[in-house]
């Protein structure tokens, strides 16, 4: 049974003259891996703020645990969340226990002292955070890393069943950034919430059980990562032009951008690439890129081009795995070779696989060779393949040229 | 075994900072039993420690009894004097502490951001109106309104955006300091009973001619000060990590500063009334024992009371065996000796860019 623990109704925040966020509806429930994502500007810090009751909402309403958030006191409202702020300077050279001490303020009277037992808490959770041996060391001599995971400890100490952290990486490097996603990770696994403003959508994607996209003032997208991160999104709010897909050697959801290019002149121009084991791979990025519409083939299954055909989601005739081009995809792949306006065939190693390639590029009415590797080094074939090449560069439709020669006579066009 | 090694090292730090303390509190004892047989009149220390014996009731008669002169010298002269400095010294030494957490800054000091100057100020006032024959309170009161003017003077003008930048707070607090003297010296001035000796007292602070009834007049309110301040250390330690940090484990913070600044304001007020305005005691005592103690405020508090009382009592000793029977006011040797510490301060702050 999941219990909703955070209720966002209509939601405003004005600050001063300016809307900073619109109209937000959202309820999150307990276990759940909350990230805001959004370009510089939209909000997400804002939102973190409010929800926690640090910026006062100009309209709607926001529940903790069932309860209107005005109404929590000060020390109520930090036994039910904690807040992990952007950038922390600690000062006057307190040391790690210390700090991680000060997560227990709310649990004491004014008069108190920490505890034992206060003391065991913090201790366990420097222990979580692995910077249980600089218990004594004093914070402001300490890398970026460890001061972040003294600080979750601290966030953690205070025990609350929610924790905020704004941009905790930012300053990090990348093992620490994954390394701060991960501990939150395992924090929802015990039934925590975590909320966390985001700026790496890939960190963000792969570790948060859901995403919420804020963009011009609003909410655009809430959901699963794999609805939130796509193409339309992303260009809605970052207006960003980025292949979203599912990156086979990690199994992450990965994203590549590329410049926009809104009055595309090469949107009608049909180019078909003749590739395969992942000799297409920059081919297919640099005219993907350029705007031109692709088709790509024959490609065997689970080759590096048929993954990059898949990102960019690209139609690819496929053939079978370890055997020749059969039949129908030879005869599918001539058709699209003929009526392509060019054709790019890439320094293809040839075999008894996909010979019928080199044979289909004759049908090219202009066909571009890229050749970086001698055709001698590419024939596996015991010379049939070096016959066929050199016929085939002699057409007249032919132009043969190097990768860099490529990108450089795209450019002119 | 983990669990014995982790109480230990806390222990450790903790029995650190007790032996700090003891050591300080011996020291001081030290100091003041030196500085009350010190003087034109040397008077034996054995014969010191039996004339202030005697006036401790259960353990009186434990004490051979000591000539008349003596008597005189050490228990109506001598004596107040220098419990009027230590009392100074512990409000000045904590003050400057808590102001310096209060403000972020290491910077801060009672005498720097104008408080001594606005307390001056009002106990001048009082005097020159004369009101002071009316009660003894109402010049405490007057250096009280006059202390808190003066800070929420130097607040309000170098606040910007919600922060105090350590440069503006400086120029600020130097601002309303000269202000303050200003008036202060006008007063003096204008009224009829001026004499160089009172206008002395009120611009560099001194403990000559302090009496039992100085002590009787500060003891209570300077020790009731500090026992709050220290009962608020531990708020203390959590609000110098930074406003946003202290609000978000639920800390009153604008309450809490308002607070804390109020009490070391009115204990410093206190000490005026006492002293004169004497400088740098706040700003290098605390610094000195955030190095020792470390920026716990539940033990760098108690002890910057202590090291403050101990300096003082040493530069007022330091300022009477100088050139005998002259005497340099403690106002003048603190400041000869804290200018310098001051200035590599702000040098070592401007360096690093920020609180070290």
């Amino acid at each position: 049974m999941t219990q909703e623990i955070i209720t966002v109704r209509n939601t405003s925040i004005v600050l001063g003259e300016k809307t900073i966020l619109e109209n937000i509806t959202c309820s999150i429930s307990a276990g759940e891996f909350v990230g805001i994502i959004g370009p510089n500007g939209a909000g997400k810090s804002t939102l973190l703020l409010a929800l926690r009751g640090f910026v006062p909402l100009s309209a709607g309403e926001v529940q903790l645990a069932g309860r209107p958030i005005t109404t929590l006191s000060d020390k109520e409202l930090a036994r039910h969340v904690a807040y992990m702020q952007q950038e922390v300077n600690v000062g006057f050279g307190f040391t790690a226990l210390e700090v991680v001490l000060t997560g227990r303020y709310p649990y004491l009277k004014w008069w108190q002292h920490e505890q034992a037992e206060d003391k065991a808490i913090a201790h366990r959770y420097m222990e979580f955070t692995g910077v249980e041996a600089l218990a004594d060391k004093s914070v402001h001599l300490m890398s970026g890393g460890e001061k972040q995971r003294v600080l979750l400890a601290k966030v953690l100490a205070q025990e609350t069943p929610l924790i905020f952290l704004d941009e905790p990486t930012a300053s990090l490097d990348l093992v620490y950034q994954e390394e701060i996603f991960r501990y939150c990770q395992l924090i929802t696994k015990q039934g925590k919430t975590v909320l966390i403003v985001a700026h790496d959508l890939k960190l963000a994607a792969k570790f948060c059980s859901r995403l919420l996209l804020l963009a011009e003032n609003t909410m655009i997208a809430d959901g699963p990562p794999e609805t939130v991160i796509t193409k339309e999104n992303l260009q809605a709010a970052y207006g960003l032009h980025a292949a979203v897909f599912m990156n086979k050697v990690t199994g992450n959801l990965d994203i590549h951008t590329y410049a926009a290019n809104d009055d595309n002149p090469n949107k009608d121009t049909n180019v078909h690439i003749i590739c395969g084991g992942g000799s297409g791979e920059k081919i297919i990025r640099l005219l993907y890129e350029k705007g031109y519409r692709l088709t790509l083939g024959v490609i065997q299954p689970g080759d590096a081009d048929a993954n990059a055909a898949e990102a960019f989601h690209l139609p690819c005739l496929l053939g079978q795995p370890f055997s020749s081009i059969d039949e129908l995809s030879a005869q599918e792949n001539r058709r699209k070779i003929s009526e392509a306006d060019w054709v790019v065939l890439s320094d293809l190693t040839y075999g008894e696989q996909n010979i019928d390639n080199l044979q289909a590029a004759f049908m090219a009415k202009k066909l571009i060779v890229i050749e970086d590797t001698p055709i001698e080094k590419r024939d596996f074939l015991e010379g049939q393949a070096i016959e066929l090449y050199t016929k085939l560069v002699e057409m007249p439709q032919v132009t043969v040229m190097t990768f860099p020669q490529f990108i450089t006579s795209l450019e002119k066009h | 075994m983990r669990e014995t090694i982790l109480t230990k090292t806390q222990g450790n730090r903790a029995k650190k900072a007790w032996k700090i303390m003891i050591v300080l509190s011996i020291l001081l004892l030290g100091m003041i039993v030196f500085s009350i047989s010190w003087g034109t009149i040397t008077v034996p220390w054995e014969d010191t420690v039996a004339i202030i014996g005697q006036h401790v009731p259960v353990i009186s008669g434990y004490f051979p009894s000591v000539n008349a002169e003596f008597q005189a010298v050490v228990w109506n002269i001598r004596l107040p004097r220098v419990l009027v400095g230590v009392l100074v010294g512990a409000a000045l030494g904590v003050s400057g502490a808590v102001m310096q957490g209060v403000f972020g800054n290491p910077l801060a000091d009672p005498g720097i951001i104008g408080v001594s100057g606005g307390a001056s100020f009002g106990a001048v006032t009082a005097i020159a109106l004369g009101f002071t024959s009316l009660s003894i309170f109402i010049m405490p009161v007057f250096a009280l309104v006059g202390a808190l003017a003066a800070v929420s003077a130097t607040v309000f003008l170098s606040m910007s955006r919600g922060k105090i930048p350590v440069m503006t707070l400086l120029l600020s607090g130097v601002a309303v300091s000269m202000l303050m003297g200003a008036l202060t010296s006008g007063i003096l001035t204008l009224m009829n009973e001026y004499r160089v000796r009172e206008y002395l007292f009120w611009v560099v602070g001194g403990l000559d001619y302090r009496r039992w009834e100085h002590v009787y007049l500060a003891v209570g309110p300077i020790l009731i000060g500090l026992i709050i301040l220290c009962l608020l250390a531990r708020h203390l330690n959590v609000l110098v990590l930074g406003e946003q940090e202290a609000r978000s484990v639920g800390v009153p913070v604008v309450a809490l500063r308002l607070l804390l600044l109020f009490v070391a304001a009115a204990t410093t007020a206190m000490a005026v009334c006492v002293s004169g305005t004497i400088g740098f005691v706040g700003l290098i005592v605390p610094h000195i024992m955030r190095i020792i103690v470390g920026p716990e405020h539940r033990w760098l508090l108690p002890s910057s009371a202590l090291a403050g009382a101990l300096f003082l009592v040493f530069c007022d000793t330091l300022g009477r065996m100088i050139f005998p029977p002259n005497e340099i006011r403690v106002g003048i040797m603190t400041a000869l000796l804290g200018a310098p510490y001051f200035l590599y301060l702000l040098r070592k702050t401007q360096q690093s860019g920020g609180i070290s």
